[in-house]
C-alpha cells in the first residue's frame, strides 16, 4: 500500500493508463489540425509558418488517422492496465494536498484496475471497427466542402471515445462522491453524443435526445441522492460515509439518499424499469456504439453500485443485513424477467440485443443481491470458499467476458449496418451462406449469451448462479425451508436462462435457414479491421470459456482487492 | 460425501506427461482438418492420388500418436511409475450435497492417468490404429466404390482413434464415458458408410441401439458412483480411505453400480444378451470391423471392467464383490460357448471372426471375473502367494486381450485383403474386356466376395494372407508356444483354480473350457475353407496377391504374434494391477520363458497339469481335427503353397482322406438350423421390440404431440403476447420514460423505507 498525493511521481506511475488516454486526447485535437498554417507579422509580409490549420498535408488529412490514433491509445492503455495486472497489484491511494487532513481522492488497486480492462478493451475494439462504419469520403484528392465536414467529423468521433473511457475510469478509481460524479458525468455526456452522432438517419439523433432526457434526470436524482448522503454524514468520502452508515446507517437520510443513488445507478446498468431509453438508445446509435453501451458503460454502473453498496452501505457482520437486500432483489428479479421477456418478441435485432442486456444486468444484481445476504466480512480475503467472494467474482468475470460476446455480438451487426439496415430480423438472413465465418462468429456469441459451455458465457452465468446458491444455501441448512430466499433469484435466473436461449438461436436459425432479404444476396462490404475485432471477440468467448481458469483467479483476487486496502 | 473424506493421491509424473495430450488432441485436429480439406478439395487429383483422400494426413498423425505413445510407455517401464495430472482445470464450483454438511467444492477438468492397464492398452489401440490406417490406404483407397467420398472414411477413422485414446487415457470416470459416447457415435457413422444399401443403415441403427442400451445402465452406474464418492475422478474413487469409507455404509450400493457399469461393458464388448449388434456390423467397410469391432473398440468394455480392480482389490471390500465377479465370469462363459457354437455354421468369412471375436472377448470376461473374484476373496494384500495368483490371473485376462487384439486386428486385415482380391479377381473375370469404367456395377450383381463357399484353394495365390490368417488363427486357437496360447492357458487354469475356492465358478470353468475346443474347430473350418482345398469358383481360380498397403501391416503382426513368447517371457502374464509390483526385470528374458514354459507343460501341481493338456489336446488336436476330416484338402494340381504351410495342407490331405464322414446329419438338425439364425435370439428381441416398445412408442408419440408439444405452444404463444404487452410500455416518448423512472423511484422509496 502506498499513499501519495497528486502530481508526484508515484502519481504518474500509477494512472499511466489515464494519462495515455489523456496525450492521446491532445493528439487527437492537434494532430489532425496540422496543415500549412502561416503567422503573417503584422505590418509585413512575412509569414511565419506555425503549422496549425490551413491547408492539411495529405497524411494530416487522411480521416482514418483519428481512429488509428484512438485505437492505439485505447490499446496502449489496455496493454498498460493488462501488464500491470500481471503479478498483482499495489494499491495506491492517492490524496488531496491538504497537509493535515489529507481527503482520498482515488485508489489505484487489482479492483479498479479489472475494470479498466474492461473500459479500454471495449472501446479499444469498437474505435477500431468504427473505421469501417463511420463514413469516409475518399482519401486524398479534391473533396467538396460537406465531404470534407464529413471527414473532419472523425476526430470528433474519436475524442468522444476517449472522454468516454476517462470518465469511465475515473468512476472505477474514484474514493470520493465528487470525483465519482465528475467522472460519470463526463462518460454519459460523451455516450449521450455518441448516440447522437449518428445524423444519417433520424433514429440516431432521436435516440440520443431521448438518452439525453432521461439520462439527465436518472444523473439528477442520483446527484440529490448524492447531496443528501453529504448532507447527513458532512463527507464525501467514501471511508468516512462507511464509518458513519455502520453507525447510524438506518436513519431516514442516508436511507432515501441511497435510494435515490440506486436510481441513477440504475439506469446506468439498465435496470428496469429505467432502462427505457436503452432500447431506443441501442437502435438509434451505430452499432459499435451501442455495443460500448451494452458493455463498458454498463460496466461502469456496476461498479459504481458496488462501491456505493458494498463499502458505503455495507451490510453488517449478520447475515441478510444489508437495508437494501429487499430493494435489490426486486429490482433483480423484475429487470431479469423484463429484459427477457421483452426480448422474446422483438424482431429488431439491436432491441433483442438492448433486451438481452437489460436481463444480463438482472442477473449481475441478482448477484450483487445475494452479496448483501451474506454474512458481510470485509476480511473475507484469501477465504476462497467464501460464497460471497464467489459471487463477486462471478460479478467480475461476467462483466469481463460480455465485451467478448456481447460487443462481438454488436460488430457483426455494424458490418449488416453498413451494408445498409440492421434493424430488422430479416436483415441477418441467410448470412451463412453471404459471409459463413460472419455467420459461424454471431453464433458463437449467440450460444454464449445464452450459456452453452464451453463458452465464455456459460463460465460466468455458471459462476454466478453457483454463488447464489450458495449463499442461499449457507452452511448447515437442512432443507429447503432453510434457504435464504435470494436463493429463489438463482431459480429465476435459471427459468430466465432457459427462456433466453429462444431468442438467441432465432437469430441462428435466422441466419443458417432463412433466404437473404431481397437485393441483398451480394457479398457484404469490406472491413478487415472489424472482422479482426470480431476474431478477437470469437477467440477470447472460446478461449476464456476452455481456459478461463487464470482469468478467474485474477477476477477473484481483483474481488479481494475491493475491502481490503491493497 | 463428506468434504474432508475427498483426498488426492499424487503419483511422482512422468516428463512425458506435457506431451501426452496431443495423443488425443492430434487424431481430433485430423478430424477436421480432413472434413474440411475433403470438402474443398474433393475430386483434385493431388488429393486423391497424393494424399489419398486424406489417408496421408490420417497416417502422418497416427504415426505420430504412436511415437508419443510408445515414449511414455518406455518413460513408464522405465520407473516414472503411475502418474495422474490435471492437464486442464475447467472450473471449481461449489455443490450442495443435499445434507447438513454445506457445500463442498468440486473440480471440473480434464487430466492424465496412466498406471500399468493404460499402457497396455494405450500401446495396442496406437499401434493397431496405425496399421489399420495404412491397411485402410491399400484396401479403401483402390475401390472405386469408395471414390470422393475416404475423406470421410478418414475423418471418422481418426475422430475414433482420438475417441479411443481419450478413454484410455482420460482420468475419471465421467471421460471414460464422454470418449465412449464419441466412440459410439464413430461406430455408428463408420458401420453405416454404405448408408445407401439398407443392410448398412439398419447395421449401424442396430448397433448404435443396442450398445446405447448397455450405455444407459453404464450412466445409472455412473450416478451411483458419484453418489456413493461425490467424485468420478480416479485418484479419489480408488484412495483407499474412501473405498474404506464407502464399504463401510454401502457396500451393497457399490456392488450395484459397479454391476450397471458392468452392463455398459456387456453391450460395448457385445457379450451375450448384447450380443446381436457385431455380426451384423460387419456391413461396415472391413478396415472399420478390424478397427471397431476386432481390435480397438471392443476392448472398452473389458477396460472398464479392469478399471474396475482397484474396487474388487480393495481390502476394505473383502468379499463384498464377490456375487458380481462370479456374474462376470458367468456371462463371459455363456458367450464364449454361444458365439463358438454360432460360429460353426458361419459361411461369411467375416461373421465368422465377428463371433470369434464375441467368444474371445468372453474368455477375457471370464479371466477378468476370476481374477476379481480372486483379487476380492484373497487374503492378496498381505499374503505373497495369494498376491502372486491374483496378479497372475490379472495378467492372464490382459494378455489375452493384448493377444487377441494383435491377431484378430490381423485376421481382419486378411480377410478383407481375401474380399478385396476376390472383388477384383470377380471383376476381371466379367468385365475383362472392357476394364476401367464401369467398375462399381459388381456390387449389385449376385456374387458375394465375402461366402466361404466362393473360396478354397487360395494359399498358393495369396501367400502373405494365407499366412498371416494362419498364424492369426493358430494364436486364436491356443496351439502352443502361439500368440493366445500362453494367455488362454492362464484363464483357463485360473478359472478352474476359482472352481477349488467357490463349485459355482464350475460352470464357467467348464464353458471356457470346452469353449478352447469349439474355437480349435471353427477357425481350422475358417482357414481350411478358405485357403485349402480346390476352388470352389471360378472366381477364386483368379484372384492375385495383393497390394504393398494391405501386406505391410500383415506382415508386422504376423511378427508380432509369434513373437507372443517372448512377451509372455518379459512377464506380460504378471501384468499388474497394482502399481507396487516391479513389472520387469526381475528375471531375464531367458529365465523368463523357461520359467513360462515350465509353467506351461511342466506343471508341478498335478491339477493343473491335466488340465493343461486337455486344453491343449481340445484346442490344438480335437476341433482341429475334426474340421479337418470335414474340410479343405489338397491345393489344385501344380499350384504349390510356401514351405511353412505346406505340411498343414498334407496333415488336412490326410485327415481328410482318412477320416472323412458325412455331417449333412448334423448340418439338418434342428440345432443346425437354430444356429445358423443364431439362436432366434434376434427375432425374438425384434417380436419384443414390436410387441412392447413399439406399442409403448406409439402412445408415447401421442402424448408428445398432443400433451407436450401443445403445451409449449400455449407457453410460447403466451409468452410472445406477453412480450407484445411489456414492449408496449415502450413507447417512444421520452416524458413516459421519465414517468417509468418516477415510478420505479417511488417503489425503491417504499421498499427502502418499508425495511427501515
Amino acid at each position: 500500500m502506498e499513499t501519495t498525493q497528486a502530481f508526484t511521481p508515484e502519481f504518474y506511475t500509477a494512472v499511466m493508463p489515464e494519462m495515455l488516454l489523456f496525450f492521446g486526447l491532445l493528439a487527437l485535437m492537434i494532430i489532425p489540425n496540422l496543415g500549412k498554417g502561416t503567422f503573417r507579422i503584422r505590418g509585413t509580409q512575412i509569414r511565419l509558418p506555425w503549422f496549425l490549420g490551413g491547408q492539411r498535408y495529405a497524411w494530416s488529412s487522411n480521416p482514418h488517422l483519428p481512429a488509428w490514433i484512438a485505437t492505439l491509445t485505447l490499446t496502449g492503455a489496455f496493454v498498460a492496465v493488462a501488464d500491470s495486472l500481471r503479478g498483482g497489484v499495489d494499491a495506491v491511494h492517492i490524496v488531496s494536498s491538504d497537509a493535515e487532513s489529507a481527503k482520498e481522492l482515488l485508489m489505484i488497486n487489482g479492483f479498479s484496475r479489472v475494470f479498466e480492462l474492461i473500459f479500454f478493451g471495449a472501446l479499444a475494439l469498437a474505435s477500431f471497427s468504427s473505421m469501417n462504419r463511420l463514413r469516409v469520403e475518399g482519401v486524398g484528392g479534391k473533396l467538396k466542402v460537406d465531404q470534407l465536414y464529413n471527414n473532419r467529423r472523425q476526430a470528433d468521433f474519436y475524442i468522444l471515445m476517449l472522454t468516454c473511457g476517462l470518465g469511465m475510469s475515473v468512476v472505477a478509481l474514484a474514493q470520493d462522491l465528487f470525483v465519482l460524479f465528475i467522472g460519470l458525468e463526463l462518460a454519459s455526456f460523451s455516450t449521450y453524443v455518441l448516440v447522437a452522432f449518428l445524423k444519417e438517419t433520424k433514429a440516431g439523433s432521436e435516440a440520443g435526445m431521448k438518452y439525453f432526457i432521461v439520462g439527465s434526470v436518472a444523473s439528477g436524482v442520483g446527484l440529490y441522492g448524492l447531496s443528501m448522503l453529504y448532507l447527513w454524514a458532512g463527507s464525501l468520502q467514501f471511508d468516512v460515509l462507511a464509518a458513519t452508515f455502520a453507525v447510524s446507517g438506518t436513519e431516514p437520510l442516508p436511507l432515501i439518499g441511497i435510494g435515490f443513488v440506486l436510481v441513477g445507478f440504475g439506469f446506468k446498468v439498465s435496470a428496469a424499469p429505467f432502462h427505457f431509453a436503452a432500447p431506443d438508445a441501442y437502435a438509434g446509435a451505430s452499432s459499435p456504439v451501442a455495443g460500448v453501451l451494452a458493455t463498458a458503460s454498463k460496466a461502469m454502473g456496476m461498479v459504481g453500485l458496488i462501491r456505493m453498496l458494498l463499502i458505503v452501505a455495507a451490510p453488517d457482520a449478520s447475515d441478510g443485513s444489508a437495508v437494501w437486500l429487499v430493494c435489490l432483489g426486486a429490482l433483480a428479479a423484475l429487470t431479469m424477467t423484463w429484459g427477457n421477456i421483452a426480448a422474446l418478441g422483438s424482431t429488431n435485432p439491436k432491441r433483442m440485443l438492448a433486451y438481452s442486456s437489460v436481463a444480463h444486468a438482472g442477473y449481475m444484481l441478482a448477484g450483487l443481491t445475494a452479496v448483501g445476504a451474506w454474512t458481510w466480512d470485509p476480511t473475507f480475503a484469501g477465504n476462497e470458499s467464501d460464497a460471497a467472494l464467489m459471487v463477486l467474482t462471478a460479478v467480475l468475470f461476467h462483466l469481463l467476458v460480455l465485451v467478448a460476446f456481447k460487443l462481438g455480438a454488436f460488430l457483426v451487426l455494424s458490418i449488416l449496418e453498413s451494408d445498409g439496415d440492421a434493424s430488422r430480423l430479416s436483415s441477418l438472413g441467410g448470412l451463412a451462406k453471404r459471409e459463413p465465418l460472419l455467420a459461424f462468429a454471431m453464433f458463437i456469441f449467440m450460444i454464449s449469451l445464452a450459456g452453452v459451455p464451453p463458452m465464455a458465457g456459460f463460465l460466468s452465468k455458471l459462476m454466478v448462479i453457483m454463488g447464489i446458491v450458495n449463499v442461499g444455501v449457507g452452511t448447515g441448512a437442512g432443507g429447503l425451508g432453510d434457504f435464504h430466499w435470494v436463493w429463489w433469484l438463482a431459480l429465476l435466473m435459471v427459468l430466465n436462462s432457459a427462456v433466453s436461449v429462444f431468442y438467441y438461436l432465432r437469430v441462428a436459425v435466422v441466419m443458417f435457414f432463412d433466404e437473404p432479404e431481397e437485393g441483398r444476396e451480394g457479398p457484404l462490404p469490406k472491413g478487415w479491421q472489424v472482422r479482426t475485432s470480431i476474431l478477437v471477440c470469437v477467440l477470447a468467448t472460446v478461449l476464456i470459456g476452455v481456459f478461463g481458469n487464470s482469468l478467474l483467479e485474477m477476477c477473484r483476487t481483483a474481488a479481494e482487492s475491493l475491502t481490503t486496502k491493497w | 460425501m463428506e468434504g474432508t473424506e475427498l483426498k488426492e493421491t499424487m503419483y511422482v509424473a512422468s516428463d512425458m506427461f506435457q506431451f501426452a495430450p496431443l495423443i488425443i488432441l492430434l487424431p481430433m485436429m485430423a478430424f477436421a482438418v480432413i472434413l474440411f480439406l475433403g470438402r474443398v478439395f474433393n475430386g483434385n487429383p493431388t488429393w486423391k492420388n497424393a494424399v489419398k483422400e486424406g489417408g496421408m494426413i490420417a497416417l502422418g498423425v497416427m504415426s505420430a500418436v504412436l511415437i508419443i505413445s510408445v515414449l511414455l510407455i518406455m518413460d513408464f517401464i522405465g520407473g516414472a511409475g503411475a502418474g495422474h495430472e490435471s492437464v486442464l482445470h475447467w472450473f471449481t464450483s461449489g455443490v450442495w450435497d443435499g445434507t447438513s454438511a454445506g457445500v463442498t467444492t468440486e473440480k471440473f477438468g480434464f487430466g492424465l492417468y496412466v498406471d500399468h492397464l493404460t499402457v497396455m492398452l494405450l500401446f495396442v489401440a496406437s499401434f493397431l490404429c496405425l496399421l489399420i490406417n495404412v491397411f485402410s490406404i491399400g484396401y479403401m483407397n483402390t475401390d472405386p466404390i469408395n471414390d470422393n467420398r475416404n475423406h470421410r472414411f478418414y475423418a471418422e477413422f481418426t475422430l475414433f482413434c482420438s475417441g479411443m485414446l481419450g478413454m484410455v487415457l482420460a482420468d475419471s470416470f465421467l471421460w471414460l464415458f464422454i470418449f465412449w459416447e464419441i466412440m459410439g457415435l464413430c461406430s455408428y457413422l463408420l458401420i453405416g458408410f454404405y448408408y445407401e444399401r439398407p443392410s448398412a443403415a439398419y447395421a449401424a441403427k442396430k448397433a448404435f441401439l443396442t450398445t446405447r442400451i448397455g450405455d444407459v445402465f453404464l450412466m445409472i452406474g455412473l450416478v451411483m458412483l458419484w453418489d456413493l464418492f461425490g467424485s468420478l475422478d480416479y485418484v479419489v474413487v480408488f484412495d483407499t480411505a474412501n473405498i474404506e469409507h464407502v464399504a463401510e455404509q454401502s457396500a451393497g450400493t457399490l456392488q450395484w453400480a459397479l454391476g450397471l457399469m458392468f452392463i455398459g461393458a456387456v453391450g460395448k464388448s457385445a457379450q451375450f444378451p448384447l450380443h446381436v449388434w457385431l455380426p451384423d456390423a460387419m456391413e461396415g467397410p472391413t478396415p472399420v470391423s478390424a478397427l471397431i469391432h476386432a481390435a480397438t473398440m471392443v476392448n472398452a468394455g473389458l477396460y472398464l471392467v479392469a478399471r474396475m480392480f482397484p474396487f474388487f482389490g480393495a481390502e476394505a471390500l473383502h468379499g463384498d464383490l464377490a456375487d458380481l465377479a462370479y456374474i462376470i465370469a458367468v456371462i463371459g462363459g455363456i458367450t464364449a460357448v454361444m458365439a463358438a457354437a454360432i460360429a460353426f455354421v458361419q459361411i461369411d468369412l467375416k461373421k465368422v471372426l465377428a463371433y470369434s471375436t464375441m467368444s474371445q472377448l468372453a474368455y477375457i470376461f471370464t479371466g477378468l471375473g476370476c481374477a476379481m473374484y480372486l483379487a476380492n476373496t484373497l487374503d492378496w494384500h498381505h499374503n505373497d502367494a495369494d498376491h502372486y495368483i491374483v496378479i497372475v490371473a490379472f495378467g492372464a485376462a490382459l494378455f489375452h486381450l493384448f493377444n487377441h487384439a494383435m491377431a484378430k486386428g490381423m485376421l481382419f486385415m486378411a480377410s478383407g485383403s481375401v474380399i478385396h482380391e476376390m472383388h477384383h479377381a470377380h471383376h476381371h473375370l466379367h468385365h475383362h474386356d472392357d476394364h476401367g469404367d464401369d467398375h462399381d456395377d459388381h456390387h449389385d450383381d449376385d456374387f458375394d466376395a465375402q461366402s466361404m463357399e466362393n473360396m478354397g484353394g487360395l494359399a498358393s495365390k495369396m501367400p502373405l494372407t494365407a499366412t498371416a490368417m494362419l498364424v492369426g488363427s493358430a494364436s486364436i486357437m491356443g496351439l502352443p508356444l502361439i500368440g493366445g496360447f500362453w494367455s488362454k492357458e492362464g484363464i483357463i487354469a485360473n478359472a478352474w483354480r476359482v472352481v477349488q475356492d467357490d463349485p459355482r465358478f464350475l460352470f464357467p470353468a467348464m464353458c471356457v473350457l470346452i469353449g478352447a475346443g469349439m474355437t480349435g474347430f471353427y477357425m481350422s473350418r475358417m482357414w481350411l475353407k478358405t485357403f485349402a482345398g480346390k476352388p470352389k469358383t471360378e472366381v477364386a481360380a483368379h484372384v492375385g496377391p495383393t497390394n504393398t498397403w494391405i501386406k505391410t501391416p500383415l506382415f508386422i503382426l504376423i511378427f508380432v504374434s509369434l513373437s507372443s513368447v517372448f512377451f509372455a517371457g518379459m512377464g506380460f502374464t504378471h501384468w499388474a494391477p497394482d502399481e507396487h509390483y516391479a513389472l520387469m526385470g526381475e528375471k531375464s528374458l531367458f529365465e523368463g520363458i523357461l520359467y513360462e514354459m515350465e509353467h506351461a507343460f511342466a506343471n508341478s501341481d498335478m491339477y493343473f497339469f491335466v488340465l493343461t493338456y486337455i486344453a491343449i489336446a481340445l484346442g490344438a488336436v480335437a476341433g482341429p481335427g475334426l474340421a479337418m476330416a470335414l474340410y479343405g484338402g489338397q491345393l489344385e494340381e501344380g499350384e504349390t503353397a510356401k514351405p511353412w504351410m505346406t505340411p498343414v495342407i498334407r496333415l488336412n490331405a490326410w485327415v481328410k482322406g482318412r477320416f472323412n464322414f458325412d455331417n449333412t446329419a448334423f448340418a439338418e438338425s434342428t440345432l443346425a438350423v437354430a444356429l445358423q439364425n443364431r439362436l432366434y435370439i434376434d427375432q425374438y428381441y425384434d417380436m419384443a421390440m414390436m410387441k412392447i416398445v413399439a406399442g409403448f412408442s406409439s402412445k408415447a408419440a401421442e402424448v408428445d404431440t398432443k400433451v407436450i408439444d401443445g403445451t409449449i405452444k400455449t407457453i410460447e404463444t403466451s409468452s410472445q403476447s406477453l412480450s407484445g404487452a411489456v414492449r408496449s410500455l415502450t413507447t417512444g416518448s421520452a416524458r413516459d420514460y421519465i414517468l417509468m423512472v418516477a415510478v420505479g423511484m417511488l417503489v425503491i422509496f417504499m421498499l427502502v423505507w418499508g425495511v427501515a
